[in-house]
């Protein structure tokens, strides 16, 4: 298997919305190595979630070809998909996420209650992926009683747990204030570099984009080149 | 298996809500568990054992017509017919008939004939024999003895109006039985003869017959018919435990009574815990989301809110049906209605069918809500704010 483990090809993804056709992603072209750092940057609504679903494969795409890590994901079925998803890509929301009738440990054994796992390698897992993030002491507290900062901590063990090859981020640090998204954003890159992640991060914030190796630009559905920006940007 | 925690939790959720969809189940599951007990009891349950062996004789036309004495003893000929019995319903009035509590069946027995037949009433041989010898004597059930307060010796009177003559009897015993209605007055027949002597009004109102055994019970039924088929006076012969529930039409439908009663609440709880599903899983669309991007598949999804909605009605079953149990054991101790209510529970048959209906409330009521929660797109759901 080469190293190229995302590569997409004339991916477009139109949404019909009240009889109005939106093109949320029109013909992108991504390619992503093994041990990249992707940050994905543009104005709202330029399709960059769009990008990042179709790449975890939680939604099909209207046209063009997707391959991650060697699947093509248009010719899996839908349990397959989802089997695929959770041995291979982790993700990680702005909003955390979390089951809030659950512990964090429980929230983060859930993905591995898929697998063949016995429960007491889950929980010995699950707590590996917590202390990893800095939560060895908060195994039993449930989201409500954990600071927005700790919550996407969580949601990142849970996104690793399984060690997967690929974790797409969806703007992590957009609900955190400053110092939480500090130690969010450090917590990605040491995943990237010191547990050879893959990475593909949505954000906004220019500042958490220069924890990445590099940025691609989205602007009205449309992935610009590698190293063009949108025109008005910044 | 591995999941029942989270159904577990997703249960205890809103635990308001939980507990009142519980209640309102348990409740509902209650009152259909003591009706279908009672529809049990009264189409299903079947003689009991002493009953089995039992067998009545009337008018074919109806009840109200006599049978003349002499069929007795062309009855007794008939085989396997251990034992035959007269019986004549009296009527009559006691101390004052606008009041309902001095209502009670008054009726004339052959009392040597009788305990034989009704081997399951235990009277004190003293007391029998007691009212065997005394031509006006009588026995009393003990729940109408302890309604007025009878005692052996007391005399009583009744004023007759079906017959043109007063019953004046002496309470000789009191009887007791587990399996019948025991809220009744049986005087010595020889009353009747010693006030009739040989005129017609002499007759049988039925006949109580006991078989050898409850195999026989069918063909005696027919062979007696046979007997008097073409006489002026034609029988009609059936056990006595469907010649109880004949009069049980009097009272209208009660099946279909019984019946509709039982669909409706099944109907009500149906809806309301419908609504509840629908409720608790709509708030729920966002974290269906959440659990298809861990890899939960469609058919897990659908499978552990069936589950959690199963389970919820589970408990409230479990509730219900025992409630429904003691409320059968209040019904037991109470009056009889009929003689059924005296050994109202809830019999194996109609426990399964509690559990299956429950069963069914909880899947039924889920599965609309649970499907398109396990079909909707993950991107969708996730962009699902409420
Ligand atoms: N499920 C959907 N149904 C209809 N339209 C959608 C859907 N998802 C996205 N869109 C539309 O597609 C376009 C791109 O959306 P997308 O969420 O990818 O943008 P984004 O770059 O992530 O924006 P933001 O920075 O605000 O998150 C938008 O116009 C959006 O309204
Ligand atoms: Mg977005």
């Amino acid at each position: 298997m080469s190293d190229l483990v995302i590569s997409t090809s004339k991916l477009t993804k139109e949404y019909i919305r009240d009889e109005f056709k939106v093109v949320a992603l029109r013909d992108a072209d991504l390619e992503v190595r093994r041990g990249d750092f992707v940050a994905l940057m543009g104005p709202s609504g330029s399709g960059k979630s769009t990008l990042l679903h179709l790449t975890a494969a939680m939604d099909r795409p209207t046209s063009g070809t997707i391959n991650v890590l060697g699947s093509d994901l248009n010719s899996l079925s839908d349990s397959a998909i989802a089997r695929w998803r959770n041995r291979h890509v982790g993700f990680v929301f702005q909003s955390f996420n979390l089951i809030p009738v659950l512990t964090a440990l429980e929230n983060v054994e859930l993905p591995l209650k898929l697998t063949h796992l016995k429960k007491g390698e889950r929980i010995q897992h699950a707590a590996t992926a917590l202390r990893l993030v800095g939560l060895g002491e908060r195994l039993g507290h449930f989201p409500r009683q954990l600071s927005g900062g700790e919550e996407q901590r969580v949601a990142i063990a849970r996104a690793i747990v399984t060690d997967p090859d690929i974790l797409l981020c969806d703007e992590p640090t957009g609900n955190l204030d400053a110092r939480s998204a500090q130690e969010v954003l450090a917590l990605i890159s040491t995943l990237n570099k010191e547990h050879g992640k893959t990475i593909v991060m949505v954000t906004h914030d220019p500042h958490a984009a220069h924890h990445a190796a590099r940025i691609r630009y989205l602007d009205k559905g449309e992935l610009l080149p590698d190293g063009s920006k949108p025109q008005d940007w910044n | 298996m591995r999941f029942l925690p989270l159904i577990v939790k997703n249960c205890l959720r809103n635990r308001r809500r939980s507990v009142l969809t519980v209640a309102s189940l348990s409740i509902s599951l209650c009152l259909l568990g003591v009706l279908m007990a009672l529809y049990y009891a009264l189409f299903f349950g079947g003689p009991a054992k002493a009953q089995a062996r039992r067998i009545v004789t009337r008018h074919k036309v109806s009840i109200v017509f006599q049978m003349p004495i002499y069929y007795r003893e062309q009855i007794r000929k008939v085989a396997g017919v251990e034992e035959v019995a007269i019986w004549q319903w009296y009527g009559g009035v006691y101390k004052d008939s606008r009041d309902q509590r001095n209502f009670f069946p008054r009726l004339g027995v052959e009392a040597d004939r009788l305990f034989k037949i009704y081997q399951d009433y235990r009277i004190p041989e003293d007391q029998k024999q007691a009212f065997m010898r005394d031509p006006a004597g009588c026995v009393v059930g003990r729940s109408l003895a302890n309604r007025f307060g009878f005692q052996v010796g007391d005399k009583i009177l009744i004023k007759g109006d079906i017959f043109p003559f007063d019953l004046d009897l002496t309470i000789r015993g009191i009887f007791e039985t587990s399996e019948g209605s025991d809220e009744a007055l049986w005087f010595n027949f020889k009353y009747l003869e010693n006030a009739l002597h040989d005129s017609s009004r002499l007759a049988a109102g039925t006949f109580t017959l006991l078989a050898r055994s409850p195999e026989d019970v069918p063909r005696i039924c027919r062979e007696v018919d046979a007997l008097f088929a073409n006489s002026p006076a034609p029988t009609k012969t059936e056990s006595e435990y469907a010649f109880g529930l004949s009069f049980l039409s009097f009272l209208g439908n009660i099946k279909v009574i019984l019946m509709s009663i039982c669909g409706a609440v099944t109907f009500t709880i149906l809806l309301i815990s419908a609504n509840t599903m629908a409720m608790s899983v709509r708030e729920r669309v966002r974290e269906v989301g959440v659990l298809k991007t861990l890899g939960f598949q469609a058919g897990t999804i659908l499978w552990l809110i069936l589950a959690e909605s199963g389970l919820i009605a589970m408990i409230g079953g479990a509730i219900g049906l025992a409630v429904a149990q003691l409320l059968c054991l209040v019904i037991r101790q109470g009056p009889a209605i009929v003689d059924q209510t005296k050994t109202l529970s809830i019999q194996p048959p109609v426990f399964a069918a509690l559990v299956g209906v429950s069963l069914f409330i909880g899947v039924a009521s889920a599965i609309a809500p649970a499907w398109s929660a396990a079909r909707q797109n993950i991107v969708d759901a996730l962009r699902f704010t409420d």
